[in-house]
């Protein structure tokens, strides 16, 4: 994996349901929306991840939009990062380029 | 070089952003960013100083500056030519705050988004010390042109230096180089004490693969005009600590010059 500092992204763009990343070292990445919305790095879903399923949860409207999580704005955050701010107006999730990179990397 | 964020106006006419921050208190970031600043300015800069130290100002002090009214205070204040801004101009900030962390990324955010910075070349800001909300903020809001950071000659101060040059790594932040404070002391006889030991500056620049910035003198008159809220660089501008910084004012200068700072590309959504 490439390190932090030379990560570098040329560009980002919306393709289809995903955004497709050009870095400079010629890699390039494609992030279904679904993907980045479901691994979102802030601190509340982190910790909703670590908790066991809840058979009896409630599906709000939130939850119905998030099922397919669109991002309104992603935000450049100084020189290190991206904050996205989805359709349901989640935005605390700080994506950091490195964060970005793994994503994209087959598991 | 353009540093201030085009998405925020408020720093748009900013061309450098100097973080001037510290892993340890104590070590004299504030008194190294006011001279810095002077120094600056001495080069033939537009300066601003901002105190992102929200638990502790400095700045209202070191620049002689007492609390104002907030209602009719220009935000920044100009004092010796240079725009400043500090949370101790408010005058319920004198008795102490006491705020959560979030809050403090919040004044931060403030500092750097509602007061208008205008036309400047250098805005040195005055971090408090360590790794934590004020730092990452800066870090977010703002497209730091480069840090720098202060440590004394002792392995206790370099401890935490050392984490707040991994800190500025992970941010992406470029660090411009290390700077020693207090290294030595030159007494009547002339004879050089070195009270805090000596050479961890360097030894920290080399680890870390950064630029050593330079080395600045303990002077009893540093402290005493930082408390008379005029910095020792502008009354005794022949003593070796003056010196001092306007060298290493020139080598921040040249390292900003040098900074890649390429900001992030927009996303196209």
């Amino acid at each position: 994996m490439a390190d932090g500092v030379t990560l570098k992204p040329l560009s980002l763009k919306r393709d289809g349901d995903g955004l497709t990343i050009h870095w400079a070292d010629g890699v390039v990445s494609h992030l279904p929306f679904r993907l980045l919305r479901k691994q979102c790095p802030c601190a509340t879903c982190n910790e909703e991840r670590q908790k066991p399923p809840d058979p009896f949860r409630i599906i709000t409207d939130k939850d119905i939009l998030a099922a397919s999580p669109q991002p309104k704005q992603m935000i450049p955050r100084g020189h290190y990062a991206y904050q996205i701010v989805w359709n349901d107006g989640h935005d605390t999730g700080i994506y950091t380029l490195e964060y970005l990179r793994k994503l994209g990397e087959p598991a | 070089m353009e540093s201030g964020s085009t998405a925020n106006p408020a720093l748009a006419g900013v061309r450098n952003i100097i973080a001037v921050a510290s892993g340890k208190g104590g070590v004299g970031k504030s008194t190294v960013a006011a001279n810095l600043a002077i120094a600056l300015q001495m080069h033939g800069q537009k300066v601003g100083l901002m105190d992102a130290d929200i638990y502790g100002p400095s700045v209202p002090m070191m620049m002689g500056v007492g609390p104002v009214d907030p209602q009719i205070a220009n935000f920044p204040i100009e004092k010796y030519d240079l725009k400043l801004m500090s949370l101790g101009f408010l005058p319920d900030a004198t008795k102490g705050v006491l705020l959560r962390g979030p809050m403090v990324g919040k004044w931060v955010t403030t500092f750097l988004t509602q007061i208008n910075w205008g036309d400047l070349d250098f805005l040195v800001i005055d971090m408090p010390p360590g790794t934590g909300d004020a730092q990452l903020t800066l870090c977010q809001v703002a497209n730091v042109t480069g840090a720098v950071i202060v440590t004394t000659p002792q392995d206790v101060s370099l401890l935490d230096a050392v984490k707040a040059l991994n800190m500025f790594n992970q941010l992406r932040t470029p660090v411009l180089g290390v700077i020693e404070n207090m290294s030595y002391f030159v007494g009547d006889d002339g004879k050089r004490y070195e009270i805090f030991r000596h050479g961890g500056g360097k030894r920290l620049a080399a680890e870390a693969n950064v630029a050593f910035l330079g080395e600045v003198p303990i002077d009893p008159r540093v402290a005493e005009c930082g408390d008379a809220g005029e910095p020792m660089i502008r009354r005794h501008t022949e003593s070796p600590a003056a010196k001092a910084y306007l060298a290493l004012a020139g080598a921040v200068m040249d390292a900003a010059a040098n900074a890649k700072t390429d900001a992030l590309p927009e996303v196209v959504l």
